[in-house]
């Protein structure tokens, strides 16, 4: 662990070519899929940051002023809820909720699978052999059953309570655990692929020589070259995060406390709000889910056009 | 087709089957309550004597490795997954298979639509590269790819059953109807499968058209298929019988590695029009933890999708010699 690091010119002529282009950022913004990905998600993340100052606190059955199941008016601009609440208050804070269990949730899977895609690379062997096989399981099932059987296992047994942990309800973080166990697998096949090609370039053979130990190689030479893949991996799982917390909340796992836009459109399915032509109930949500993946799709794409120089010229 | 490529395929599988059910029982020993109560019920004057007989009755006072593992092996394969709590304690097989046919209708013929549709869309989209279809196609694709199925649904149901009143809003057949005839019948079921079928077909329709359109594309640039050019064939043939052919190929497995997904979308689907299948089944059983049926539901949907990766590898490993090593 001692051994002296690899001064940063001697590795950088050979791999450090993601490190020298200038601003990731610069780049995607300069695209105009990237830029219009950037724009969707900044206003959304302004939503999700001043909830309280754009539309007051969130509305509870007993704080509701409106009619019931009301249709878009003056003073409630998106109608309101079957008890009365605004729905514009309910949708702005449920973009806080969708969007922090996403963020929540992706930074979870894309340790988990950063993590494991990494050691599993780099020492090989039966640990590697034994975490391939894992992943690939997780590959094939149909994770969702799972992770609908999981959340309903775990809140069992944790007990539902108002307890909370960075101000979100404990059956939300249920739901971020869940969705870390069971999607980290294709990030960790990403990383550990692009480990095991960086573990036989020479700046690592060099480490080695010079005594360094596995676990300095992976945290200074290993981990910096796959940022860039972490990134635009973290990108897509954070739509799929999204997702997922929707459809989960929608068959009922989500809390009508802290509702998330899967919440509202669960409670408006319950009401029946399609049926009733409230859709006023449920369009603004839909549009928000559909919005907010669509932006990370687009992030997504221009990620892959930056970091694979070779697809772009195809194109 | 080479022997070790299809021995390797299928004892993949089987060790994903060990897993699983491995799997299932494990955490469903995790729950809270112990069986023997779950058992017994609310009776009233349980005595402990009453606890342990139920214990060495159903083999819960022995190890669960290897015995009661064992015992739940055995009886998995015969078929037998227990009883379902909520069903007035009917076999979870008689539960899962009655709900079997109208998820296998509603996506079987879901997933013939959408392949059919949106490999033509992406073929068509991917071979005139730039032009409106393609332009239009490409954002149509991407906007569905983001949209959870059951809010598609719930747009379909609004425009097309509430607002325009042409399709009714749920179920397989109008409650309680009686017909006239076997036509009025069909009428009446076709009526109640056209939304849900539209629903599962779009949704599933932009991942294959966005596929079919990049392999397409990748196709093109091959030599084969200038050589064919180059040779005066005509455009729509060259398509027909030198790119599609081979730009097909990525789709059988997209198909297969789709079918875990297309679960989450039955039973979200199946939720929003009430559609009698193992979806409404799942999410009935998770509102009321009835874990012996969510445990069969895991079971036979994780196995079926094992099953079709299977024979995706292998229809793969026929189709394009290149794989079998």
């Amino acid at each position: 662990m001692s051994a002296p690091a690899v001064p940063a010119g001697t590795g950088g002529a050979v791999v450090a070519r993601p490190r020298r282009q200038p601003g990731l950022l610069r780049q995607i913004l300069s695209r105009p899929d990237g830029l219009a990905g950037a724009v969707i998600l900044l206003a959304f993340s302004v939503l999700a940051l001043v909830p309280d100052i754009l539309t007051g606190p969130l509305q509870t059955a007993i704080t509701a002023t409106g009619p019931r199941l009301a249709p878009p008016s003056g003073a409630f601009p998106l109608g309101t809820d079957e008890l009365g609440r605004s729905m514009l208050n309910l949708t702005v804070h449920a973009t806080r909720i969708s969007m922090v269990i996403g963020l929540l949730a992706t930074l979870v899977t894309v340790l988990i699978g950063a993590v494991l895609g990494i050691v599993s690379g780099y020492v090989g062997g039966r640990f590697d052999a034994l975490v391939m096989r894992i992943a690939d399981f997780f590959l094939v099932i149909p994770t969702f059953v799972l992770a609908i059987i999981l959340t309903a296992i775990i809140r069992d047994v944790l007990g539902t309570g108002s307890r909370e942990l960075f101000g979100i309800r404990l059956s939300l973080i249920t739901i971020v655990v869940v969705i870390g166990i069971t999607s980290w697998s294709s990030t960790a096949r990403i990383i550990r692929s692009q480990t095991l090609s960086l573990k036989e370039r020479a700046f690592v053979d060099r480490a080695r020589v010079v005594g360094a130990g596995g676990g300095h190689i992976m945290r200074r030479h290993i981990l910096p070259n796959v940022t860039n893949l972490i990134v635009a991996n973290a990108v897509l799982t954070f739509a799929g995060a999204i997702l997922t917390e929707t459809t989960l909340s929608f068959v009922g796992l989500g809390d009508p406390f802290q509702p998330s836009w899967g919440q509202l459109l669960d409670a408006a399915r319950t009401v029946g709000a399609p049926g009733l032509g409230a859709w006023w109930y449920f369009v603004p949500a839909g549009v928000g889910i559909v919005l907010v993946v669509f932006a990370f799709t687009l992030l997504g794409s221009a990620l892959d056009a930056i970091l694979n120089p070779k697809l772009q010229s195809r194109r | 087709m080479g022997l070790q490529y299809t021995l390797r395929r299928v004892a993949t599988a089987i060790f994903t089957i060990v897993l699983i059910v491995l799997l299932n029982f494990l955490l469903f020993r995790a729950m809270p309550g112990s069986p023997e109560r779950i058992l017994l019920g609310r009776m009233p004057g349980v005595t402990p004597e009453i606890l342990q007989q139920t214990r060495e009755r159903w083999g819960l006072d022995r190890p669960l490795f290897p015995d009661q593992f064992v015992a739940y092996v055995a009886s998995t394969a015969q078929g037998d997954l227990g009883f379902s709590y909520s069903a007035r304690g009917r076999p979870v097989t008689d539960v899962l298979l009655q709900r079997l046919g109208p998820t296998l209708l509603l996506f079987g013929l879901g997933e013939v639509f959408a392949i059919v549709m949106g490999l033509a869309l992406g073929a068509y989209s991917g071979w005139k590269r730039g032009g409106v279809v393609d332009y239009v196609g490409n954002g149509v694709s991407l906007v569905l790819y983001s949209t959870p199925y059951f809010l598609l649904g719930m747009g379909l149901l609004l425009v097309f059953a509430t607002g325009l009143g042409w399709f009714p809003t749920f179920g397989m057949s109008t409650a309680g109807a009686t017909y006239a005839s076997l036509v009025d019948r069909l009428v009446d079921y076709g009526a109640h499968f056209v939304l849900p079928l539209a629903t599962v077909a779009l949704g599933l329709i932009g991942q294959y058209a966005i596929l079919m359109r990049s392999s397409v594309i990748e196709t093109l640039g091959e030599d084969y298929v200038t050589t064919a050019r180059a040779m005066g064939f005509r455009d729509g043939r060259v398509l027909r019988h030198h790119a599609l052919p081979n730009a097909m190929l990525p789709t059988v497995t997209l198909v297969a590695i789709n079918l875990g997904y297309v679960v989450a979308g039955a039973i979200t689907v199946e939720v929003v029009f009430n559609w009698p299948g193992l979806g409404t089944l799942t999410v009935d059983a998770l509102s009321s933890r009835d874990y012996p049926v969510l445990q069969g539901v895991f079971l036979l949907l994780s196995v079926a999708v094992v099953f079709a990766n299977l024979a995706a590898d292998l229809i793969y490993g026929v189709l394009d010699p290149r794989v079998r090593t």
